[in-house]
Formats: structure tokens, C-alpha cells, sequence
């Protein structure tokens, strides 16, 4: 599928190649960071909205 | 040490009312827009209750006036919430409100007097454009003063969801309104054909994503854990399809363009990135109907989180059919029909509509301190909504593929099937009545939750300040386990997650449109094509007024099913000169741009002043007043030097001599009519419009 679109874009296929290209090194980026994460941070930032109404609680 | 303060809740309240009394009054309109549509009358023969001017004051009152205020009750609540702090100011907060509900007073005003710009949801004009503007920056102020005086240390994924709301509509609010002003309420967009169509779209598809998406996300991430009472599914994944999501959406918008005379790289572009765009529109739905793990049970008893969970299929339906429609065989059909209509209503009435609903049955009580007044009835709207979804969604998309075949259909000859465009619409009209059907019962359910919002208001009473507790922030910050990551620093930096969200949605728009702004052989000019003469001017911004371009579209695609029926396709070069472009996206009525020296000034005449009597069976409404009223020649003047101004090339001076030559091509039309025994002075608005209607599309055409 992906060779008809660059069969389209008519000589174009630098804009296309390098936008993905972009994508891709941002897309592993935040993926990497993502991974990176650890358990109790992401437990602790998940449950924000929960403890909204606890006027009191520890970071 | 702890502090205490107190939690806004008036504002909220106040943007909740405009909410449910905006939608009320932009659904009303839309329902009037949907009769229109098979009962002509319904246009009310007047000039400000027709079709062309109706349509826009649906679209942006139940865009910005319904959706918009709701966006603002769900921030206001929950940011103050999610950041430990009131609202920054409260001057700002009223100012926000009232700036508001003031523009929608404007836009509801000057769109039916036929005051546009003529882009599809943003039709307002110029002095609307400013206020917008700055009623927006005072939201960012409002928004970015309580994210600094925060006492939560953390930005929970919801407030990057609004960070990003606001910084993106900022930047496409202004590109895509850069107009030069010649009067009071008249503008010209500095852009002109394809490059003019380019902006509209990358601004249209991402007011869809920045405005009616983004916001809606936010809340959905902090009101769908608060509903279930458990946090959300997956953390990482929310940030990984926030990234995602703004960085490929803003690549998406050329796709409104498929097959038009955009240059085809760009069209290649946005058709693959509207591909990727299902991977992180499907992590946010999977991210929030996961959410609802283990509590299924709730959904059952539970309508806010019924609301919720249709509100979010809705979501992840209309975000797998637009990359979809975007693929360009699907496109050739699917374009210019009812299908793109229904594509959008399952969004617009699923997503924000369900959402909005869930979000004020379970705000609206806890602000007064009181319990809903009646469950039973916030069922019977959720029930009642959804059969409304149905029955708009399932005809529309019925009488899109109908539609869509019959005007590609050949007879085995190698003629078209359906020659008359007439035939193909009278095939869908039953279709159009189920539609207002559709719409009455989803109307009829958002009435049914005002006057349970309303008993619920009178049994309870407004908390205005809510009390709250919680502890300063260090002046100075010490990192303690896990804060050394960058993201983490970045969310602790408002400013700087504002400058990268902004880096991110400014490379897409960048690569699509400066190369087709700056490299000339994109848009290849033709020796041809000419400037309009002064008439045909005045005749198209008529055609501007009256709102023609949302029943008819003037871009011929490269099929031979379209060439056949309109005559030669479109090309980039004709377009050079138009300021705004007039492309259309929907085909209510045929394709105008080879319409010129079609038929005869007279047909002309009778077909605008009755339709019916030259098109039998027609819906498109009478327009008497074009021949009572008389064409301002006095603009003229001001209007060739403001073209002038943005590159089309009048002689200097030539805005002197305008109204003469306007004089004399308006003698000759009327002295055609004449010999056709019509009766009309050369100064009226009609002859201007016929003036342009013969023009368009000439300058190529074979002779």
C-alpha cells in the first residue's frame, strides 16, 4: 500500500521519507522515555485526579 | 503547613448554563438546516433564515458556542482540582465568560445578515476574529496563572491535553484568519485558491482535533477516573498517544483536499499520516474504555458513565472511518456527499455531545451540594440520544453511498446514467427526513436533561467557594526519587512543555505549506485566467453573502465521471485570484465552476428568483431579494485596491474607472434580459451575480 503512495507523490517522496523519518526518531523518543518510567511514578501520577478531593496528601 | 483556599465553582456553573442553552439554541438551527433540506419552505423566504447563511450559524454555534463552553466548564473544574489552586484570577474568569458569550451574540447576528468570510467554521469576520483572539489569550492567561501558582507539583496528563488545546487553536485561529479588512465587516483573506484552500483545511481538520478533540480528551482523562472511581488504564499509553496524536494530526488536513488541484505530494502526505492517525486516536479509546475494567457493573446503573462509554465508541468509530475516508479510492465516492456529513455527526454527536452530557450530570451536583433529581430521566436522554445518533448517522451514510454511485454510474453506451444532478438528489430526500428525525429525538433528549439540570439546580444550592486544604509548593525545588527524568522536569517547566507542544504541532504545517507557498511550480500559472471584471467582483462576494458555497462546489476532480457531467477538471492555475478560494466541500446542489456560459442570462434570472420553475423538484431556495435590492457601488473602489494590495494584477487607477466598466457590463446583461422579456434595472444585486455565474470557469474553457 505504502508503494502507491510514494509512486503518487510524483518525484515528491523526499517530503514523505523524511516525515516519516521525523515520526519515527520522535515516536522512539517518548517511547523510550515511556519505558524509562518507573512503577511508583506512574502509579503516583495516574491517581491524581483520584485524590483531588483529599485536601491533605504527600508527594 | 497547609493552606487553605477555595475552588471557583460560579464560573463553572456559568459556563455549564451557556452550554446546555448554546446547544439548545445551535441544535434548534440545525434542525431548521436539516428541514431546509427537503421542505424548501422551511427557508422562510426571508434572506437571513435561508439555507446558505443557516448552515454556517449551526456549525459554529454548536462548535464554538456549545462545544466551546463546555471545553471551559470541564477545565475550569478540573484544573483547579488537578493543580490544588483557584482559578488565577477572577477578573480574568468573568472577562473569559462574558467575552464569550459576546462573540457568540456577535457571530449569531452577522451570520444571518450575511456577514462572512466564507471558511468553513470560520466564518466570522474580521472584528469577531480579533475578539476571539483576545478572549483566548485571556483564557491562556487565566490557565497558565493558576498552573504557576499551583500546589500540586506534577501536571497529571489532562492539563497537557489543554496546554496543547490552547497553544494550537492559537496558532490556527491566527494563520488561518489574516485578512485584509475593507470595511467594518468585509475582509479578504490575504490567501488566495489553492494556497487559501491549503490553510482553510490544515485550519479545518485540526480545529476538529485541537478544539472537538484534544480538550474532550483532557476531560475524559480526568472525569472517567473520577466517575468509575479508579485511575486510568494505562498512564504510559496516555502519554505516548499524546505525543503521537498532536504531532500527526496537524499533517492530516490536506486530506479535505483529495483529488482537488492541491499539489499531489501534499495529498500523498496527509493520506499517510492520516493511516498513523488510527494508532493514537485508538489509544485514547482503548485507554478510556479500559479505564472501566472491573466496573462494567456501574455502566449498567450509572448513565453518566453510559454517556461515557457511547461517547467513546463514537470516538473510536469516527477516528478509524476518517483515515478511512481518506484514502483515495474511498474519498472519490465518499467526497462531496452526506457521508462526510454523518462521518462528522457521530463524532459531534457521540463524542462531545455524550461526553458534555456525562460531564454536567455529574458536575452539576456536586457544585450544589445536592444528588441528581432524577436518574430515570438522565437514562431516558441517554436512551434517547443514541436512538438519535442512529437515525441520523445510518440514513446520511445510506444516502452518501447512494449518491456517491449514482452520479459515477455509466450506462453501457459510455453516457452517464444520471445526467440531471436533480435525479440523484431526489433519491436521498427520504433520507434527509429520517435525518431531522435523528435530530428531533436527539434534541428532544438534550431538553429532557435541561429540566433535569434545572430541578437538580433548584433542590440544591450553589457552593460559589469551595473550601480546600493542601500544602504550598517549595520555593526551591528538591528532586526526590524518581523527579530526576527529563519529562518530569519538562511538566514541572509549564512554559517549556507549552514551547515543545508547539515545536511539535508547527512541523507538519510548516512542511506541507511552505513548499507550496514559496516554490512556484506547485501551482503552475495560466496566461489565461484573468482578474475579475469589477461586476463580477461584486457579483461573488454576493455569492460570498448568500452562502452559495455550501451547496455547491467549483472544483472539478479528474474523473471521467465529473468531466462528463461539469466539463473540463480544475486546475491549480485558476484559482490565482481568488481571495477566498470558493472550492466547497459538500455537493448539495451541482459543481458551479464551468457553469459560465451553461445556460443564458435569463435562465439565470428565473432560477434564482424560483428555482422551481426551471428546476422542478429543485430544494435550492428562491432569492427574490436579489432583484429588489441595489448592488453598494460604492465598495468597488476599495475593493479593487485591497485585490490590488494582495497581487492581483489591476492597472493602478483602475479602481477609478471601476464603476463605469461595472456600469456598462451591467447595461448589457440587463439589455440581454430585456430581449428575454425580463424587465430589470441594471442596478440591481442580480445582474452583479449572474455577472459572475457566467464568468466562472471561461478563462480555459474551449470555446
Amino acid at each position: 500500500m505504502f508503494k502507491q503512495f510514494l509512486e503518487n507523490a510524483e518525484g515528491n517522496q523526499g517530503y514523505l521519507l523524511s516525515s516519516l523519518a521525523i515520526f519515527l526518531v520522535f515516536f522512539i523518543l517518548v517511547g523510550v522515555f515511556v519505558l524509562t518510567m518507573k512503577k511508583e511514578e506512574i502509579k503516583y501520577m495516574s491517581e491524581l485526579p483520584l485524590n483531588d478531593e483529599n485536601n491533605e496528601r504527600g508527594s | 503547613m497547609t493552606e487553605k483556599f477555595y475552588y471557583d465553582n460560579k464560573t463553572v456553573r456559568n459556563f455549564a448554563i451557556a452550554t446546555v442553552v448554546w446547544g439548545i439554541v445551535g441544535m434548534t438551527v440545525g434542525l431548521l438546516a436539516a428541514m431546509q433540506l427537503f421542505k424548501p419552505e422551511m427557508n422562510m423566504g426571508t434572506q437571513y433564515t435561508t439555507f446558505g447563511r443557516i448552515r454556517p450559524l449551526h456549525t459554529n454555534a454548536v462548535i464554538f458556542a456549545f462545544v466551546g463552553n463546555a471545553i471551559f466548564m470541564g477545565v475550569y473544574y478540573s484544573l483547579q482540582r488537578l493543580l490544588k489552586a483557584r482559578m488565577f484570577s477572577d477578573v480574568l474568569s468573568k472577562i473569559h465568560f462574558w467575552g464569550w458569550q459576546l462573540i457568540i451574540v456577535a457571530t449569531a447576528i452577522t451570520l444571518p445578515l450575511g456577514l462572512t468570510t466564507s471558511h468553513e467554521y470560520a466564518e466570522m469576520e474580521w472584528p469577531i476574529d480579533i475578539g476571539i483572539t483576545l478572549i483566548w489569550v485571556v483564557f491562556g492567561i487565566n490557565m497558565f496563572g493558576t498552573i504557576f501558582k499551583r500546589r500540586e507539583k506534577h501536571m497529571y496528563v489532562a492539563i497537557w491535553f489543554y496546554i496543547a488545546t490552547f497553544i494550537t487553536v492559537a496558532v490556527l485561529h491566527i494563520v488561518n484568519s489574516v485578512e485584509l479588512p475593507i470595511s467594518a465587516f468585509k475582509s479578504y483573506y490575504i490567501y488566495a485558491g489553492v494556497q487559501d484552500a491549503l490553510v482553510q483545511w490544515w485550519y479545518g481538520h485540526n480545529a476538529v482535533a485541537f478544539f472537538l478533540t484534544t480538550p474532550y480528551l483532557g476531560m475524559m482523562y480526568y472525569y472517567l477516573p473520577k466517575m468509575a472511581n479508579r485511575p486510568v488504564y494505562s498512564y504510559k499509553l496516555s502519554i505516548l498517544h499524546f505525543w503521537s496524536l498532536i504531532f500527526i494530526y496537524i499533517w492530516a488536513g490536506p486530506h479535505h483536499l483529495l483529488y482537488t488541484s492541491l499539489p499531489s505530494w501534499v495529498q500523498s502526505l496527509s493520506t499517510v499520516f492520516s493511516i498513523m492517525l488510527i494508532a493514537p486516536s485508538w489509544g485514547g479509546m482503548i485507554n478510556g474504555l479500559l479505564t472501566l475494567r472491573g466496573a462494567w457493573d456501574k455502566v449498567r446503573v450509572d448513565p453518566t458513565l453510559k454517556f461515557m462509554v457511547v461517547g467513546i465508541t463514537c470516538y473510536g468509530m469516527a477516528t478509524f472511518e476518517g483515515p478511512m475516508l481518506a484514502l483515495k479510492q474511498i474519498n472519490s465516492i465518499a467526497h462531496y456527499t452526506d457521508w462526510i456529513v454523518a462521518h462528522v455527526h457521530v463524532g459531534a454527536l457521540g463524542w462531545n455531545g455524550f461526553l458534555t452530557f456525562a460531564i454536567l450530570y455529574w458536575l452539576i451536583p456536586r457544585i450544589y451540594n445536592t444528588s441528581l433529581y432524577s436518574v430515570k430521566l438522565a437514562s431516558f436522554h441517554f436512551w434517547i440520544g443514541t436512538l438519535g445518533i442512529i437515525f441520523y448517522a445510518v440514513p446520511l451514510y445510506f444516502a452518501g453511498f447512494t449518491q456517491g454511485l449514482m452520479w459515477k454510474e455509466f450506462t453501457p453506451e459510455g453516457l452517464l446514467k444520471y445526467p440531471n444532478f436533480l435525479e440523484t438528489l431526489r433519491q436521498i430526500l427520504p433520507m434527509y427526513m429520517m435525518r431531522a428525525l435523528g435530530g428531533t429525538l436527539y434534541l428532544s433528549g438534550v431538553i429532557v436533561m435541561s429540566y433535569n439540570l434545572i430541578k437538580t439546580m433548584a433542590a440544591g444550592s450553589l457552593v460559589a467557594d469551595e473550601a480546600a486544604e493542601a500544602s504550598p509548593l517549595p520555593s526551591v525545588f528538591v528532586p526526590q526519587g524518581t523527579d530526576k527524568k527529563w519529562h518530569r522536569f519538562l511538566e514541572r517547566k509549564p512554559l517549556l512543555f507549552l514551547a515543545l507542544s508547539l515545536v511539535v504541532i508547527l512541523i507538519g504545517g510548516m512542511v506541507e505549506m511552505m513548499p507550496t507557498f514559496t516554490i512556484k511550480s506547485n501551482i503552475p500559472t495560466i496566461t489565461s485566467v484573468k482578474p475579475y471584471s469589477p461586476l463580477e467582483l461584486q457579483g461573488r462576494d454576493l455569492y460570498i453573502r448568500e452562502g452559495c458555497v455550501n451547496c455547491h462546489s467549483q472544483m472539478i476532480r479528474p474523473f471521467r465521471s465529473e468531466t462528463e457531467r461539469y466539463g473540463e477538471y480544475s486546475k491549480a492555475g485558476e484559482f490565482v485570484y481568488d481571495h477566498p478560494f470558493l472550492w466547497g466541500s459538500k455537493r448539495t446542489g451541482p459543481d458551479l465552476q464551468r457553469e459560465g456560459g451553461k445556460y443564458g442570462n435569463a435562465w439565470h434570472y428565473n432560477h434564482l428568483f424560483d428555482p422551481q420553475t426551471m428546476s422542478p423538484g429543485s430544494i435550492m431556495p428562491p432569492y427574490e431579494w436579489l432583484i429588489d435590492q441595489q448592488l453598494d457601488t460604492t465598495t468597488t473602489r476599495s475593493k479593487i485596491t485591497a485585490m490590488r494590495s494582495l497581487g492581483v494584477p489591476y492597472e493602478t487607477g483602475y479602481e477609478l474607472l471601476a464603476n463605469a466598466e461595472l456600469e456598462k457590463q451591467a447595461k448589457n446583461i440587463a439589455e440581454d434580459l430585456k430581449q428575454n422579456n425580463i424587465k430589470v434595472k441594471s442596478d440591481r444585486e442580480i445582474i452583479a451575480i449572474v455577472a459572475y455565474l457566467q464568468r466562472l470557469g471561461t478563462d480555459i474553457k474551449a470555446k
